[in-house]
């Protein structure tokens, strides 16, 4: 399984760096104490294997130990979404029933979360995540335990994490992953991107989802070095750092790399390490790739496919073959199977259907939601809700949506949720929340209010309430006040109306 | 320090970020980031605001937290710029 790979690779490697965060770095033999703090600490407070064990911090090595000592210990990681309000924080820690929660006392909505929690938890634990060396040793006191790390022999499919996507706050969906599962997705994905340990990534993708999850995990099983980066918004702070870091590997969505080439010009630096990019997390417009490869001709361009349900990736597209399928997210992982199916049987290439996939990487199913776990788990397939279709040559074009989801950057909004909070301002009639063109993100959000009459809509009442309720990356950049919303004959909203803006 | 300046680039944060003109909801000294307030395409929105509405032209190498992320931060930046000019 997963933490044993990395215990036995942090025992051999334990001199060697692994993760560099603030000026300080953290050795494979650091992490692997801490992680063990970590599981002696629930051992001792008798949390039993299979308990959900939360966790609230940003990126930083004290996330990777606690993540780690929890898997260790057979309890199931559930990383929560640190740019979200405590309410949803809240929903989803007595949702996923767990037991503990891990977090950063400095996290805006700590304190918040801490009445909310008292109800619903039995403990949870504030670790400060100093930064620095000092850090390690502060985590380690924090815990008061001494002991090491010693993961449980698990089969491969007892659960291992959830991690929340897309649901709603009154209705949070949980994507149950087994230990067998993200072991799966991490060593396949460290093979074909040939990671080792002389890889120096950076990496400033959030753990709490699938991708910065799985750069993380397929990283630190292949004794690589992660550079953990805050924050995006100097591109040019963060090129100058590959470059004096010399990082060989830098995974992105598509705004991360629209951000970068916004502003600066990638060919002034010297990324001479520079072996490769990823991408994933949404489709990337053709003259951005060229762009990248115009400008970092040296480095390997891999573009990428997988969804969460799949722990995080499907397919890949092989470098060598980047310009003669450009458009193209490549072919199945080692080991899964993809069609494309409509109604049940599998269709012919070059037809249009929605992409189902199977594979040791494929989810359990949605915590708590049986209902839904059918829906999405049908005849022994995940339909992923993308639909695509296959070339000549076996390789997968993502053809758009089946289901409404709204991709911001590379998170998934569910309109629902949004529509949930502007409907419970007061005045508000009916709500219908689409996704629209966004040059940077992809998609931003756009909301269609319509209020009772004699109300009146305000746009900065609507946008404060969503903040209040929802993470920044989900509130409407536009919002219109409409009369009435355009309907079918049968009643039924049409969105698609509404996703164009005047 | 200009208290103006400093006023106006509240007012900017608090009217696109935050969505209020309560004062006391956005400390001059806060990290932007950091408090969640912006990211980092709101990042590259504050550095079209100093450009286009306070008459500062950016340049890449200027683009660091020190100068931007943070009202006192900005104001400061601005200010010397301006000065420079």
């Amino acid at each position: 399984m997963l933490v044993h790979d990395f215990d036995r690779l942090a025992r051999e490697r334990s001199a060697s760096p692994a993760i560099s965060w603030r000026e300080g770095v953290w050795t494979y033999g650091q992490l692997r104490t801490a992680a063990g703090c970590v599981q002696q600490w629930l051992t001792r407070q008798q949390i039993p294997a299979g308990a959900r064990v939360g966790l609230l911090m940003r990126n930083c090595p004290q996330y990777v130990a606690s993540f780690y000592g929890a898997m260790a210990a057979g309890c199931v990681a559930v990383p929560l979404n640190v740019q979200e309000r405590a309410s949803v924080l809240a929903r989803q820690v007595e949702h996923a029933g767990c037991q503990v929660v891990i977090g950063d006392p400095n996290h805006p909505e700590w304190q918040v979360l801490q009445d909310a929690l008292a109800s619903v938890v039995a403990q949870s634990v504030s670790i400060d995540p100093q930064p620095g060396v000092e850090g390690w040793t502060a985590f380690c006191a924090a815990l008061a335990t001494e002991g090491e790390l010693s993961p449980v022999e698990l089969p491969a499919a007892a659960p291992a994490m959830i991690i929340y996507t897309s649901g709603t706050t009154s209705r949070p969906k949980g994507v149950l992953l087994s230990a067998g599962n993200v072991a799966a997705n991490a060593r396949s994905i460290a093979a074909y991107l040939q990671a080792s340990a002389q890889d120096r990534i950076l990496c400033g993708l959030p753990f709490h989802f699938s991708y910065g999850n799985s750069v993380l995990n397929s990283n630190l099983i292949a004794g690589a070095q992660l550079l953990l980066e805050d924050t995006l918004a100097f591109p040019q702070a963060t090129l100058k750092r590959m470059q004096d870091e010399k990082v060989t590997g830098f995974p992105g969505v598509p705004s991360t790399f629209a951000l970068l080439l916004g502003r600066c010009k990638l060919a002034d630096f010297d990324l001479s390490s520079l072996r490769y990019l990823t991408q994933a997390g949404g489709p990337m417009p053709r003259q951005q790739i060229e762009l990248l490869r115009e400008q970092v001709p040296q480095a390997q361009i891999f573009i990428m496919y997988g969804q969460t349900e799949a722990t995080a990736r499907l397919t890949y597209l092989a470098p060598e073959h980047l310009e003669r399928k450009l458009g193209s997210v490549g072919r199945a992982l080692p080991g899964v199977q993809i069609e494309v199916r409509r109604d049940g049987r599998s269709l012919a290439t070059n037809e249009s259907g929605e992409i189902c996939a199977q594979g040791p990487n494929i989810m359990l199913g949605y915590w708590r939601e049986p209902e839904l776990t059918d829906a999405a788990l049908r005849d022994g397939w995940l339909h992923t809700g993308d639909l695509g279709h296959f070339d000549d040559e076996g390789y997968l074009y993502i053809d758009g949506r089946a289901v409404d989801m709204i991709k911001v950057g590379a998170f998934r909004v569910s309109p629902q949720e949004v529509e949930e909070v502007i409907a419970s301002l007061p005045g508000v009639q009916e709500v219908v929340v689409v996704g629209i063109h966004d040059e940077v993100l992809g998609q931003s959000i756009k909301a269609v209010i319509v209020m009772r009459e004699g109300a009146v809509g305000e746009l900065r009442a609507v946008k404060a309430h969503c903040r209040q309720h929802l993470a920044s990356y989900k509130i409407p950049k536009v919002v219109e006040f409409s009369a009435a919303l355009p309907r079918t004959a049968s009643g039924k909203v049409q969105r698609f109306k509404l996703a164009t803006t005047e | 320090m200009s208290d103006a300046l400093r006023e106006q680039i509240r007012a900017f944060i608090l009217e696109n970020y935050l969505f209020t003109d309560d004062t006391s909801a956005l400390d001059m000294d806060a990290s932007l980031l950091e408090r969640g307030i912006v990211d980092s395409t709101g990042m590259l929105e504050i550095i079209f605001f100093i450009e286009e509405q306070l008459g500062v032209k950016v340049k890449d190498e200027e683009m660091i937290p020190e100068n931007l992320d943070g009202v006192n931060r900005i104001a400061a930046f601005v200010e010397a710029k301006r000065q420079a000019a």
